[in-house]
């Protein structure tokens, strides 16, 4: 890492994910953010299939709308997880036309919703390359994609959750009668909220006022997801959002929003399509008209449910409010949230650039604080067992195993 | 036939002295001269001239085996390969040694074609053919060094083909892997402040540094050839920088372009290459000289010749570190990183180190031993604070630190006796400090081995002498390897009193281990200070 060389980010983007093009969008929100003064961005796509790209063209938003891999200079790439290579494999699988290179990548910026991005496979693949990245590590990232095992988390460190049930696909279709007994049970009162465990962007969730409708809800949740959750649905509230940026001990939250249309549920479109670009213009109240108070206690939770799921880096958490009894829920947490939560931290004075240096910031502390762990112990285990072979090892093992 | 057998056995000896020497045929040569017994040994001479007088005295009948029995018997007792004794440093079969050895050996063969087809035309007196025969056999074996001069002329325009490509080679990695490069070079403590910079800064970034004690040219590019070519996660190449003739560092420099460089000591290493301290401190400024406008300096402000380039004003960023000054009243313009309350015991140093700039104190306790391990330390330190460490990282890294190979490495054999070994280091300055450590061992005695000092050039008498003093104080015993150049260490021990029954000077390294280990026990120290390269050895 030269001085005076531009840091080379690597942007990903898109996924084998039902939050595909949200992520795009996401992703090329983040590129337009680096100083190009002092950032060489370089993007990375994953299709819906899974196909790694690189190339200039994928700079270009509107490229994608045609059939992104068929431009020229879009290149397959993958990231090594070997360690010497810190960065891309352009063309892997070399031909006689191409000649596959490394590009160093001094910085991972995974722009990538929902599965195999925002949890926790992307960012194992990163500790294994030993590769600085933006965002949560792989247990926060894979805790806070699950709707159920943050409920366990959260409410283990006291925070206020919904109540809900869960249970898997296959005992759903083994014995739903058993199951929907189970959710009666536990849940007495209509309406419910059918969650798919893992989804992200209101995908697969449903509101059921009757048993007719949660059996038909669960059906389609069971059909995207092997975990599902039920859980109740809190009437008369607001849904307030904040985001979180920091790690370790400095940890900041933003400003609140109250997105608008929380009349009756809030649909796919509503959440990503209106208004065209991201969720920059969907329709929603910054700061969200709460008691100064109240919004500082949120505020607070916000922090600490961040905390609670070891989070660093960013993360937007969504609050359940009914502001009047001034009852609060955690909601969920988004450890990749759409647009990073530009829009939030512009409130409280972070352009987007100042919002990615940071992270970069965060992120480049995050692999320091890996660095003070030792993992490279020597110890005389290969010596003694090519002298005694595999047996005399086993019995040696505790005695004559020593760090050398 | 026998003659040329034991010349090319002769070469093949002879050719790792030539690899110690560098290939440098002029050291070489001032190397074999120096001792008759090195060019010219007795019994092959002997066996030459005994055969001569035969064939020339001892008249014959013709067709009979007496004259070639002579001539066989003598060239058979002349060319039998000596005893080598102790070998420490063995021949490297590298390509270049290959090459080398090869060219040697067909100027050998065609010297001895060239006598075989010169013989014949000779009167046909058999007396003379045969002491013909026997001289230029003679000749031929004993020119053995010759050819192998010969063969690298031969090869010097190869060579340097072959190095112009690997330089080349370098220059292409280190281009692809773009690390930050920082240079490191000083008379003494380059290897040590390598391994310790290299240390700390891996508790934070990933650093390479150039392996054992390669700092030529062509060693640091034999490095990034062979380990950093390809490894695109190193953030710092640390390369040890060493200058054995003026121009060498720039030449490095050239190749590396450092973004910082160290400047630890400089003294009278090397200083027979040399002649004068001035030239060494010339040639160690190269490589700040190398830097780019916006690089970093790093000095070591108590060595006066480190301290003038630092005030010298260039590059803009300079830090200088120091163990002597107090660190409440630094100078304008002094050393920022300083050490103090240096407290050195058996269990290493612990000391002070103060951030004059931000006023930040942290206190250091590392395993290592001897005291001009501090300034290794500090400089290190300088520049991992400058790349964004916190100074407290920097004193959790130092807690895990291990002495640099063969210096001041200690161990305890079986029997319970203490060996040092600082083998390595040679030099006046780490020749006291290792002293002050064998003699924080006062349990039992504390026996020195040591050939001494050399290259020091002029100084090296009066140093060796001054090294004699010192041990004095320090060590109950005393052995002196090679009677050729201990005499300065002997009269500087006896002029500090030391008791001559103490006192012994042995030929080889390996009496000396045989006497410790039949007379020390459990509880006494052994302190091996440098050990010298089998060029040395009579």
């Amino acid at each position: 890492m030269s001085a005076k060389r531009k840091t080379a980010v690597g942007v990903i983007f898109g996924g084998r994910s039902v939050e595909h093009d949200v992520s795009v969008v996401t992703g090329h929100q983040v590129m337009r953010a680096f100083d190009p003064e002092r950032y060489e961005v370089v993007p990375v796509y994953i299709n819906r299939d899974g196909r790694w790209y690189t190339g200039e063209p994928l700079l270009e938003l509107k490229n994608f709308k045609d059939e992104i891999t068929s431009y020229k200079g879009v290149m397959s790439a993958v990231i090594s997880p070997s360690v010497e290579h810190h960065g891309l494999i352009i063309n892997p699988t070399s031909g006689r036309f191409e000649r596959s290179r490394i590009k160093r990548l001094d910085v991972v910026f995974p722009a990538v919703h929902g599965s195999h991005g925002e949890d926790g496979t992307l960012q194992g693949l990163f500790e294994l390359a030993d590769i600085p990245y933006v965002g949560c590590g792989v247990l926060a990232s894979a805790v806070a994609n699950d709707k159920i095992m943050t409920k366990i988390v959260l409410s283990q460190q006291g925070l206020p959750i919904v109540e809900g049930v869960s249970f898997s696909r296959a005992e759903w279709q083994e014995a739903p009668d058993k199951v929907i007994g189970h959710i009666t049970h536990e849940l007495p009162q209509y309406p419910l909220f059918i969650k798919p465990a893992t989804l992200g962007s209101s995908i697969g969730i449903g509101r059921a006022n009757d048993e007719t409708m949660l059996r038909a809800y669960i059906e389609v949740a069971a059909n995207l997801d092997r975990l599902i959750l039920v859980e109740n649905a809190v009437t008369g509230c607001v849904e307030i959002n904040c985001a979180v940026m920091g790690s370790g001990l400095d940890v900041r939250a933003s400003v609140l929003e109250q997105p608008v249309s929380w009349e009756e549920f809030l649909t796919y479109e509503e959440k990503y399509l209106r208004g065209g670009e991201g969720m920059k213009s969907a329709e929603r109240l910054i700061p969200a008209p709460l008691e100064p108070d109240l919004a500082e206690q949120i505020r607070q939770m916000a922090i600490r449910a961040f905390r609670a799921v070891d989070g660093r880096g960013t993360a937007r958490i969504d609050f359940l409010v009914r502001p009047e009894e001034r009852t609060i829920y955690v909601n969920e947490l988004n450890t990749m949230p759409g647009s990073l939560a530009f829009y939030l931290w512009q409130e409280d004075g972070l352009s987007p650039q100042q919002v990615v240096d940071k992270l970069v910031e965060f992120a480049r502390e995050a692999h320091a604080e890996k660095r003070r762990s030792t993992y490279n112990y020597q110890t005389n285990l290969l010596e003694v067992a090519a002298q005694r072979g595999l047996k005399g090892v086993k019995g040696a093992k505790g005695r004559a195993i020593r760090p050398v | 036939m026998i003659w040329l057998a034991g010349a090319m056995i002769r070469i093949y000896r002879q050719a790792r002295f030539y690899q110690i020497e560098e290939y440098k045929s002029g050291r070489y040569l001032r190397w074999l001269l120096a001792r008759r017994g090195r060019w010219l040994p007795a019994r092959p001479a002997g066996a030459w001239f005994v055969g001569l007088l035969l064939a020339l005295f001892i008249s014959d009948a013709p067709g009979s085996f007496v004259p070639s029995a002579v001539g066989v018997i003598s060239g058979m007792i002349a060319v039998w390969p000596p005893d080598e004794g102790e070998v420490k440093k063995g021949f490297k079969a590298t390509a270049r040694a290959k090459r080398l050895l090869s060219a040697a050996f067909a100027w050998a063969a065609l010297a001895a074609v060239g006598v075989l087809v010169v013989i014949p035309h000779l009167p046909d007196v058999s007396d003379l053919r045969l002491a013909a025969l026997l001289t230029a056999g003679f000749a031929l074996w004993l020119f053995a060094p010759l050819w192998l001069v010969f063969g690298n002329l031969l090869m010097t325009p190869v060579e340097a083909a072959f190095r112009r490509q690997f330089v080349c080679r370098a220059a292409r990695a280190l281009d692809e892997v773009q690390p930050t490069v920082i240079g490191i070079t000083g008379s003494y403590g380059k290897t040590s402040t390598k391994t310790y910079l290299a240390h700390i800064l891996n508790g934070r970034w990933k650093a390479y540094p150039t392996p054992k004690s390669y700092n030529t040219l062509m060693g640091i590019c034999l490095a990034i050839n062979n380990d950093l070519a390809g490894d695109y996660g190193v953030d710092y190449f640390v390369a040890e920088m060493g200058a054995y003739i003026p121009g060498e560092i720039e030449s490095i420099c050239r190749l590396t372009r450092p973004a910082i460089s160290i400047v630890i000591e400089v003294g009278p290493q090397h200083l027979e290459r040399f002649g004068t301290l001035e030239n060494v401190a010339k040639a160690k400024y190269e490589i700040i000289r190398a830097l780019p406008p916006d690089g970093v300096g790093v000095f070591n402000w108590d060595n006066p010749y480190v301290r003038e380039m630092y005030e010298r004003g260039y590059p803009g960023t300079r830090l200088a570190i120091s163990k002597t000054v107090n660190p409440a009243d630094v100078p304008p313009g002094g050393p920022r990183f300083v050490a103090s309350d240096i407290d050195e015991t058996l269990d290493g140093l612990r000391f002070t180190v103060t951030d004059v700039q931000t006023g930040e104190r942290e206190p250091f306790v590392t395993p290592l031993l001897g005291e001009h391990n501090v300034t290794n330390l500090l400089l290190a330190t300088a520049v991992a604070v400058h790349e964004g460490m916190p100074l407290r990282d920097v004193a959790r890294r130092a807690r895990s630190l291990q002495p640099a190979e063969s210096r001041l490495v200690r161990q305890t054999t079986p029997g319970g006796i203490t060996i040092i070994n600082d083998a390595y280091s040679a030099n006046p300055v780490g020749a006291a400090y290792a002293l002050r450590v064998l003699s924080l061992h006062q349990a039992g005695r504390r026996l020195l081995i040591t050939p001494g000092m050399v290259e020091l050039g002029p100084l090296m008498d009066s140093e060796n002498r001054k090294l004699g003093e010192i041990a004095a104080a320090h060590a109950t015993d005393v052995i002196l390897v090679g009677a050729g150049q201990v005499e300065p260490i002997k009269a500087g021990l006896l002029a500090a009193d030391f008791p001559p029954e103490r006192l012994q000077v042995v030929e080889t390294l390996a009496e000396a281990v045989n006497w410790y280990q039949n007379t020390l026990k459990a509880g006494d120290t052994v302190l091996f200070l440098n050990d010298l390269p089998d060029t040395y050895s009579s």
